[in-house]
């Protein structure tokens, strides 16, 4: 592999990196409040994206359903943990695993019965359609543009985490939720919050994907898995942790996709496997 | 999920006839390869229910060994012209072998760390799979299985033999599993459930026992993929997707994990429901999350408890699980 092939194979890993982390920091921001492992992350990212596909048909672009669909879809989210997921959390995480995976399954079917099967695409908006040049190399401007939204998003949440009330109480709530809660902070809404907050995220993501890869109703199980995999290396529940270990996976997928692409899959997956074994808090937690 | 109320096993009782009924009268009342393909899963099931009801162990991922049980059937029967009979007991090996392995590392880990690295593995499973095309087929799956074969000089061919075949299989592992309850070791297994760090403290090797439980769990997995490649006369890639892994944890769920009877009653209603509806309804698999969802929040038992709770109100005393 040649120097210039490899910079620019860095290049696209780090793209698919950040578009990785707004897939996973939702997931991530809900385990590290609430221990709650959300197997409905997937689903959500889903439902945003059929909406984009939708209103993108309706209205000829898809700016209008970048707003509209990550809402939409943290309403859904704010609707399930209320009347679903409030039962949960005093049962084991078992419980929580299997009511977000069902969960997850009965949205991809209702999916499947208003859209169909099949796979459909989505246009990219016109006023993006083409390729920027940075320096030799080319990059598609909408793919650029996605970056510049997700490196947004990280700028966003690292102030709202670390510089507001909120933030105080999400990082407060990830060390005892049970304290935040004597002291006076009525955690029920911070828990709905942040379900909404997950959601909204893995909508933008929904939306923001769905031009590049276009819809199918199973593209949650693989957005799911890859979201597992890059907070689990980065370090569960950590803002800095889906940072990492989204652009980690974004490279690695990047490079091994020229050099072995069956064995990318499997080389993400194991890493998964050997940073629980090895550094069960990813490789950038406290521990 | 655990149950709060720790249960005597028992072996064999009431649970016993129960399950023997049912396999005697299924093959009277559907057709019998649809009969086959309730034992298989059951079988597949049981793995499930044996982790998640004895030891508490949630696994997104014993399609792996299913798989790799399937996968190796196909090869020593189409390649090694090896008979059924050592063939399963390979297969069933294999997967003692291969989970007993990977159980060494997932038991360091607990809780939700276990369940994703069930996950990790399971996918690690698919990819390896993927890209050992040569092998297995990659997504054409194993195909040309001989149609025609024996097990101790019967010949295992027409479905009714593929039925006493796979019934008895699914018997043998639920026998196994029943007397394994009803063990001193189930015994230990149970207060592991119950609460992990006692037993630790209790001076049990807690993590020695949970590696024999994955291992017991992968072979029985490892023996339904054996069955299931025989069955359908090719390996199907679907056999180690995850897709596989989510189904027979949904059956163990909607029978329930407290008794291994369960695995049977959710591969019954699971595989009898998708028969009846698909033909109706293709998008059956949305009744089945909402029964998912509705067992979760008010019915951890699954549908056995169900059973069980009748049992008890009418026949004034508990028949055990």
């Amino acid at each position: 592999m040649s120097m210039q092939l490899l910079l620019f194979q860095v290049l696209n890993g780090l793209g698919i990196g950040m578009i990785y982390f707004l897939l996973s920091v939702g997931l991530t921001l809900i385990f590290g409040l609430m221990r709650f492992v959300n197997f409905a992350h997937g689903a959500f990212y889903l439902v945003a994206a059929y909406i984009a596909f939708a209103l993108t048909r309706w209205t000829g672009s898809i700016w209008l359903s970048l707003v509209i669909a990550p809402l939409a879809v943290a309403a859904l989210a704010m609707v399930v943990e209320r009347v679903l997921l409030r039962h949960t959390y005093r049962m084991p995480h078992e419980a929580q695993i299997l009511i977000t995976f069902a969960i997850a399954l009965l949205m991809q079917e209702i999916v499947i019965l208003i859209f169909g099967p099949l796979g459909q695409n989505v246009p990219v908006p016109s006023a993006l359609s083409g390729i920027v040049f940075l320096g030799p190399y080319v990059y598609p401007a909408y793919r650029l543009f996605v970056v510049g939204v997700a490196v947004l998003v990280a700028i966003a949440l690292w102030l709202v985490v670390e510089k507001t009330k909120l933030g105080s109480v999400l990082r407060a709530g990830s060390e005892s939720a049970e304290m935040v809660g004597l002291l006076g902070i009525n955690v029920d809404r911070v828990f709905m919050a942040t379900f909404a907050l997950g959601g909204a995220l893995a909508g933008l993501a929904g939306v923001l994907f769905a031009p590049i890869r276009g819809v199918e109703p199973f593209m949650s199980v693989e957005a799911l898995g890859i979201a597992f995999v890059v907070i689990v290396v980065g370090g569960l529940g950590t803002l800095s942790g889906a940072l990492v270990g989204g652009l980690l996976i974004g490279l690695v997928q990047s490079i091994m996709s020229t050099l072995w692409p069956e064995g990318a899959q499997l080389m993400i997956y194991a890493a998964m496997a050997l940073v629980i074994l090895a550094r069960p808090a990813g490789l950038l937690g406290r521990f | 999920m655990a149950s709060s109320t720790p249960q005597a096993w028992r072996f064999p009782d009431l649970t016993t006839a129960i399950v023997v009924v049912i396999l005697a009268v299924m093959p009277f009342l559907v057709p019998t390869t649809l009969a086959s393909q309730v034992a298989i899963f059951a079988t597949a099931t049981l793995s499930v229910t044996l982790l998640l009801g004895s030891v508490g162990l949630l696994s997104f991922g014993q399609g792996l060994y299913l798989g790799f049980g399937a996968y190796l059937t196909g090869l020593l029967l189409r390649d090694a012209g090896l008979g059924l009979l050592p063939t399963l007991v390979l297969a069933t090996t294999a997967g003692t072998v291969l989970a007993g392995l990977l159980g060494i590392l997932m038991v360091r880990r607990q809780g939700v760390y276990f369940v994703m690295l069930t996950l990790a593995f399971a996918q690690m499973g698919y990819f390896a799979m993927l890209s050992l095309k040569d092998i297995t087929g990659g997504e054409n799956g194993l195909t040309d299985l001989p149609r025609t074969m024996s097990l101790a000089g019967l010949p295992i061919g027409s479905p009714l033999s593929f039925y006493l075949l796979t019934a008895g299989a699914f018997l043998l592992a639920f026998l196994a599993v029943q007397r394994l309850n009803a063990s001193p070791f189930g015994s230990v297994l149970t207060a592991i459930r119950e609460n992990e760090g006692r037993s630790e403290a209790m001076g049990y090797d807690v993590k020695r026992y949970k590696i024999a439980a994955v291992a017991i769990a992968g072979g029985i997995a490892g023996l339904a993929g054996g069955l299931h490649a025989a069955f359908l006369g090719f390996v199907p890639p679907n056999d180690i997707e995850l897709e596989i892994s989510q189904r027979i944890l949904v059956m163990a769920i909607i029978g329930g994990v407290g008794s291994p009877a369960g695995a049977l009653v959710g591969s019954v209603f699971y595989t009898l429901v998708s028969e009846a509806l698909s033909e109706l309804w293709a998008r059956w698999m949305a009744l089945i999350a909402l029964l998912l969802i509705a067992i979760v929040l008010y019915l951890p038992g699954g549908l056995w408890s169900i059973g069980r709770r009748l049992a008890e109100r009418f026949g004034g005393r508990s028949a055990d699980a």
